[in-house]
């Protein structure tokens, strides 16, 4: 069977009346959650997961919803950005770079239809594109034995401390930290208890859902303490759609912008935020001969947006195909998926067929009724900036709260979660990304195994890590990933005293 | 002192307490040739060294507690830790109005508003998810009383 009939089933389980309802909720969820400032994919998708757990919704159903909510932030994001000034989520930093501007010109409308446009197409592009290639690449990965499986997680975290932040050790310890937090509980090889403290509630290892919501969701309501009070939005005026014109003058940056955005976000590591930003200063080096991008210039709105809706779906390429998340927000739903028993990778498009085709499917569904929602209602959403932080932060509490309790019940572990919070908030406030962090711990096991099977191959010989052509490659490109942005940033850094030393 | 080399130093810690406690982690019977102590050793020592990179190197400052923050967050962060301490012996609806009123009030809200929610916010979500969605919550303290009313 080719990927057309498979995709036909897809879609037979994507228009099932339950999975249209969860996708359209989820869709509204996720531009609610991706337009509150502060919170972003990651806490839409941790709030959400316990409850599809709790809730027992079989698995395709749960991570059809999750995806719903995730692309729903990368829409949600843009609204604040543009009328707020303030980024919805990371990811949308970009888009108030024109998108404020124009918004003060009195074209606020505009901004909003054709970024919700314009991310329609990226995500649009990008779930055509995984529909694509996540098959040949599932096949292609299906030679990956441990050794390979070892220098891919290395190459995934490898991606993650080059590309974020300009402190790779930050990223690094980040990493470490998730990595151990994974090795607590009973060892499966050895049957030995690690870290585990005589503690009951230990002995299978850290619920994923607890270091989730503790470190995203509590920490952020901790974070949230010290923004600034709510800026006030700027009223629409004029008219809402764009036209023609417009339209045409986006175009191509628009598909160019979904294309760059999608191939990065399969990067594993690399995700929305820095997809949006590499395509927003390509558009600006490309078409803005008149110098207008920044002062509210149509084609600097559609480009971010475009891109960091296409990285978000991207980003399942390698989690379905590989098994190794390419964002934070994709490690939050392959934990979910193994909540299920089900180990996302290679195997799964011949063990589960209806699972990742449905899910594709669903995402295709998804950006049309995201599309839908978001050129008419936008006026709703903008509405829900108004709720103020004292109802809205307790109220994300108790939810998050009652996720947490939904899976064994423990005060332990409601305490555990409050800890790792506040862990989380002293974490982030000394600039140590969460992504890693969270990768490292969803990846953690699978690393261990992998390590130890490969090297009970050789009975010992930690040769085999890069015998072979493809772990000997992931390698290099892994070196190549930390090592060239640190070079780039000290040669760019060379080249501007010596153009300071020139101008004297 | 700089936080960085603060972060830096915790990081050892925790790298030395990890090597402590794996130290000792031995299988029963080996038959494989890397046990379950050497990944949580080679972590750990990567981690000693990151921590130790951080502790000689350290960027730029981050004020981790300024002055008048500091009380509120961390009456916020305990606000957190006590909801999850009284959440199973309260019940849902007691501990998620006892807790709406700190933390509303600390972000801005009245007495009155915080007060409201609460209440309003634990009842709402009680029959939402005990009842409509089937995600059994605490009665706790109230048990009683929804007895009584056939909750």
């Amino acid at each position: 069977m080719d990927s057309f009939s498979y995709l036909a089933t897809g879609f037979g389980v994507a228009l099932q009346p339950m999975n249209l309802l969860v996708a359209t909720f989820g869709a509204f969820i996720g531009t609610v959650v991706g337009l509150l400032p502060g919170l972003g994919p990651i806490n839409g998708v941790a709030i959400l997961l316990p409850l599809a757990f709790a809730l027992k919704m079989p698995p395709e159903t749960a991570l059809i919803l999750l995806a719903a909510v995730y692309i729903g932030c990368e829409y949600g994001g843009r609204i604040s950005s543009i009328l707020l000034n303030v980024p919805g989520d990371a990811a949308a930093i970009m888009t108030a770079m024109d998108g404020y501007p124009m918004a003060k010109k009195g074209l606020g409308g505009v901004a909003l239809s054709i970024s919700a446009w314009s991310s329609f197409v990226g995500s649009m592009i990008a779930t055509a594109g995984l529909a694509i290639c996540t098959p040949i690449l599932a096949k292609w990965a299906l030679a990956f034995g441990p050794a390979e499986y070892f220098a891919l997680m290395v190459f995934a975290f490898a991606c993650l401390t080059g590309l974020i932040g300009d402190q790779p050790v930050k990223a690094l310890l980040a990493t470490l930290v998730g990595l151990s937090l994974a090795t607590v509980g009973v060892d499966a090889n050895s049957g030995v208890y690690r870290f585990t403290f005589d503690s009951v509630h230990l002995t299978d290892g850290i619920q994923f859902i607890v270091v989730v919501i503790g470190l995203f969701s509590i920490s952020e309501l901790l974070l949230m303490l010290e923004e600034a009070a709510h800026a006030s939005a700027i009223p629409e005026t004029g008219r809402n759609m764009f036209n023609l014109k417009e339209l045409a003058r986006t175009w191509w940056g628009t598909v160019r912008s979904s294309v760059v955005g999608f191939v990065v976000g399969v990067l594993p590591g690399a995700g929305a935020t820095v997809a949006s930003a590499i395509t927003y200063s390509m558009e600006k080096r490309l078409t803005d001969k008149e110098g207008t991008f920044g002062t509210g210039d149509i084609r600097g709105v559609a480009a971010p947006e475009a891109a960091n809706n296409s990285a978000a779906s991207g980003s399942f390429v390698p989690m379905l195909t590989l098994g190794v998340p390419g964002s934070g927000t994709t490690a939050v739903m392959m934990g979910a998926l193994t909540l299920y028993n089900i180990t996302p990778g290679p195997a799964l498009f011949e063990q589960q067929p209806t699972l990742v085709w449905g899910l594709i499917a669903s995402m295709f569904i998804g950006n049309v009724i995201l599309l839908f929602m978001n050129i008419p209602m936008v006026g709703l959403f903008t509405r829900m900036l108004k709720v103020p932080n004292w109802a809205l932060v307790p109220g994300i509490l108790a939810v998050s709260t009652v996720g947490v309790y939904a899976v064994h019940a423990t005060t332990f572990d409601l305490v555990l979660m409050s800890i790792l919070g506040v862990v989380g908030y002293v974490l982030r406030k000394c600039e140590v990304p969460m992504a890693p962090l969270i990768l490292g711990f969803v990846l953690g096991e699978m690393m261990e195994q992998n390590l130890r099977r490969a090297l009970s191959i050789t009975n010992g010989d930690i040769g085999i890590l890069w015998e072979s052509p493809i772990s000997l490659g992931l390698w290099v490109c892994a070196a190549a990933m930390v090592t060239v942005p640190l070079l780039y940033k000290a040669l760019s850094r060379r080249w501007r005293q010596a153009r300071l030393q020139a101008a004297a | 002192m700089n936080s960085d080399r603060l972060l830096g130093l915790a990081a050892i810690a925790m790298a030395a307490a990890m090597t402590v406690a794996a130290w000792g982690y031995a299988a029963p019977v080996e038959y494989e040739p890397v046990g379950p102590r050497a990944f949580p050793l080679l972590l750990a020592a990567l981690l000693a060294m990151a921590g130790a990179w951080l502790a000689i190197k350290p960027g730029r400052h981050v004020d981790l507690l300024r002055g008048a923050q500091s009380g509120v967050i961390a009456f916020c962060a305990a606000s957190i830790v006590v909801y999850g301490i009284v959440f199973q012996l309260l019940g849902f609806v007691v501990a998620t109005a006892l807790m709406a009123l700190p933390v509303g009030r600390i972000f801005g809200g009245t007495w009155k508003q915080c007060l409201l929610t609460g209440v309003g916010m634990g009842l709402v979500l009680y029959v939402l998810f005990d009842k409509l969605l089937d995600v059994v919550l605490p009665k706790g303290v109230l048990e009683p009383v929804f007895s009584l009313i056939g909750l």
